[in-house]
């Protein structure tokens, strides 16, 4: 098995797909993170939403592409609604309020979750685009998940400009790397959040529904992917877009190669992995601040 | 403080007065309630005393379930009180060695770590095939206390027992709080620079405080795995620390009785509601949100801010 190149080509391509998911979610966690120290533990249930919502839109139009471009703007709806309901008031409260009443809207949201979609895995019955294979060597490889990876690359290309290239991008990179003065300059610091936080809410929504053809959607799919998200948050650097692509990176190659070579030891890896950058490098691989 | 050791006497009277009432569920209930009451005193030494909000406790918990377990069971062989010592011991030790690690970080690194160290141990446990691996290990021997004459296997005797150690448990917290250790633990949350100028060792005092609640945990633990005599990884899952940590805050972070109370309030809430509705979680994890914003500390606080308003 470990001579073998196409075993290790195809583990390469899972873990780089199982990568652009962790990257699609953790990338609005972290500027979130970085820019206002918000922790917000629901990210993990605003994607199995996007999951649920893409279902729905795809049984109701007959495309899934329809589910690609609306489940987004959906999810970020519903993100506008709790940041004026919950996460406004809880912005200058210090992490444990943030941490508690987000960790009450997982059991919130996944159990509308249950009532609105039921308990089963849902999967797609259209049409799915790139739905064959493609032969890498001699292996036949899913042409869908070269897709998700083509999907995370181009965002993070989209993200790289935005934030760089942007008046908006250049208020972020502002408000992570020092609020208080971005906020002296003139900069509305609070209008950026908001801002920041729609995207990431809308780019879970949209992890959800690239996620949900391949993997089916399921009420409370959130919650087991909440945790890898928080270890490449941190594992990158709280506030860092290039961070959270690295992070993603390492740890979709942690889970997935320990998966295949070390089954028993693959979870251990990823929290070990956690800890020493905690402890060795406290803010991560690639910082945002200085 | 005399407040609110007037409120544990009256929790403890209404917990012996439904103890008189209950049978068999009631009993179970009890048990259950008593078990979360001692774990969430052990977090609310960590948490609100000293400020280390941990999200890895109730893998110590599980610890504990899992290595009483194994001494007691037929693999190590030990008899059942030796086995509880050592589940106590050999939780506080790795709860030391997690800590001396931990504490080096702070605030929201320091949950993420200790969730970190808790996944850890859920997946040990959850790969483990000899330990029951996901489906756990069944048929957990109780204590023997025939010689003086209780029958442990009777559900009424065992919740008695257990409201006895949560007894013990809280006299115990109460006097370490009340301890100079106890003192430099409050102070640690308070001004912590002030304390490292007083040339106090800092990192060695929270190890100590995270050692100390990971060993009380790992004594709920032992206590847990006797009462349902089935263990299963989830114990240590990181959701379990989070209810956990609701209990602490409904009742009220930093008060010790607090935490008991919201440990009967949500054992109560949860066994009521799931037979009510499915959709129960909703309705725990609404009643976390109401609480958090409306900035009251928990029940025992929102109780004692009543009481001052009526004095005037």
């Amino acid at each position: 098995m470990l001579t073998d190149p196409s075993f290790w080509l195809v583990q390469s391509l899972n873990s780089l797909q199982l990568a652009m998911l962790l990257f699609l979610l953790s990338v609005g966690l972290t500027v979130i993170f970085g820019l206002m120290n918000f922790v917000n533990l629901a990210h993990g249930s605003l994607y199995a939403l996007g999951a649920l919502i893409g279902y729905s839109i795809a049984e109701a139009s007959g495309s899934v592409w329809w589910a690609f471009a609306l489940a987004p703007v959906a999810v970020a709806g519903v993100g506008a609604v709790l940041y004026i309901t919950l996460i406004e008031r809880l912005r200058s409260a210090g992490p444990l309020p943030q941490v508690l009443v987000t960790f009450g809207l997982i059991f919130v949201l996944m159990d509308a979750q249950r009532y609105l979609w039921g308990t089963d895995a849902l999967g797609v019955t259209g049409n799915v685009p790139f739905s064959g294979t493609i032969h890498i060597g001699v292996e036949p490889y899913p042409a869908y998940r070269l897709f998700i990876i083509a999907v995370g690359f181009a965002v993070f290309g989209g993200l790289y400009l935005l934030l760089n290239r942007t008046r908006l991008g250049a208020e972020v990179r502002a408000g992570v790397d020092d609020a208080e003065t971005a906020a002296a300059l003139g900069v509305n610091v609070e209008r950026t959040f908001f801002l920041v936080f729609l995207l990431g809410c809308a780019l879970a929504g949209l992890a959800g529904a690239v996620a949900m053809p391949a993997f089916s959607a399921e009420a409370g799919m959130g919650v087991g992917i909440l945790v890898p998200t928080l270890v490449v948050v941190v594992v990158g650097g709280l506030g860092s877009l290039s961070g959270a692509f690295v992070g993603s990176l390492v740890i979709g190659a942690t889970l997935t190669f320990g998966t295949a070579l070390f089954p028993d030891f693959a979870g251990i890896a990823m929290y070990a992995a956690l800890i020493a950058v905690l402890l060795f490098r406290p803010h991560g691989l690639l910082p945002a601040r200085g | 403080m005399t407040f609110r050791h007037l409120l544990a006497v009256a929790l403890l009277a209404v917990l012996l007065v439904w103890h008189s009432q209950s049978e068999y569920y009631g009993f179970e209930l009890l048990a259950e309630v008593a078990v979360f009451a001692i774990l969430a005193m052990s977090l609310d030494l960590l948490a609100g005393y000293g400020g280390m909000v941990s999200l890895g406790h109730a893998a110590l918990f599980g610890l504990g379930a899992y290595l009483y377990s194994w001494l007691g069971g037929p693999m190590v062989g030990l008899t059942a009180p030796l086995a509880m010592l050592g589940a106590t011991l050999g939780t506080g030790a790795v709860a030391l060695a997690v800590g001396a690690v931990a504490v080096r970080v702070e605030g929201i690194f320091f949950i993420m770590i200790t969730l970190g160290f808790g996944q850890m141990g859920y997946e040990f446990f959850f790969q483990n095939k000899a330990l029951g691996g996901d489906d756990g290990l069944y048929g957990i021997r109780r204590l023997d206390l025939s010689g003086v004459g209780i029958d442990l296997s009777d559900p009424g005797s065992f919740a008695l027992a257990v409201i006895l150690c949560a007894v013990v448990v809280y006299l115990l917290l109460a006097w370490v709080l009340a301890t100079p250790f106890g003192a430099v633990l409050k102070g640690l949350h308070a001004n912590p620079n002030r304390l490292r100028a007083l040339g106090l060792r800092v990192h060695a005092y929270r190890a100590a405080a995270f050692a100390f609640a990971g060993a009380v945990a790992g004594f709920a633990g032992s206590i847990s795995a006797q009462h349902t005599q089935f263990i299963a990884p989830h114990l240590l899952n990181w959701t379990t620390s989070g209810e956990v940590l609701i209990m602490v805050i409904l009742g009220g972070l930093g008060t010790l009785v607090g935490p008991a109370v919201g440990a009967v309030v949500l054992v109560l809430l949860r066994h009521e509601l799931s037979s009510v509705t499915d959709y129960w979680g909703a309705v725990m994890g609404g009643f976390l949100i109401l609480v958090v914003l409306s900035r009251q500390n928990g029940l025992i606080g929102l109780t004692e801010r009543l009481l001052r308003w009526r004095r005037g």
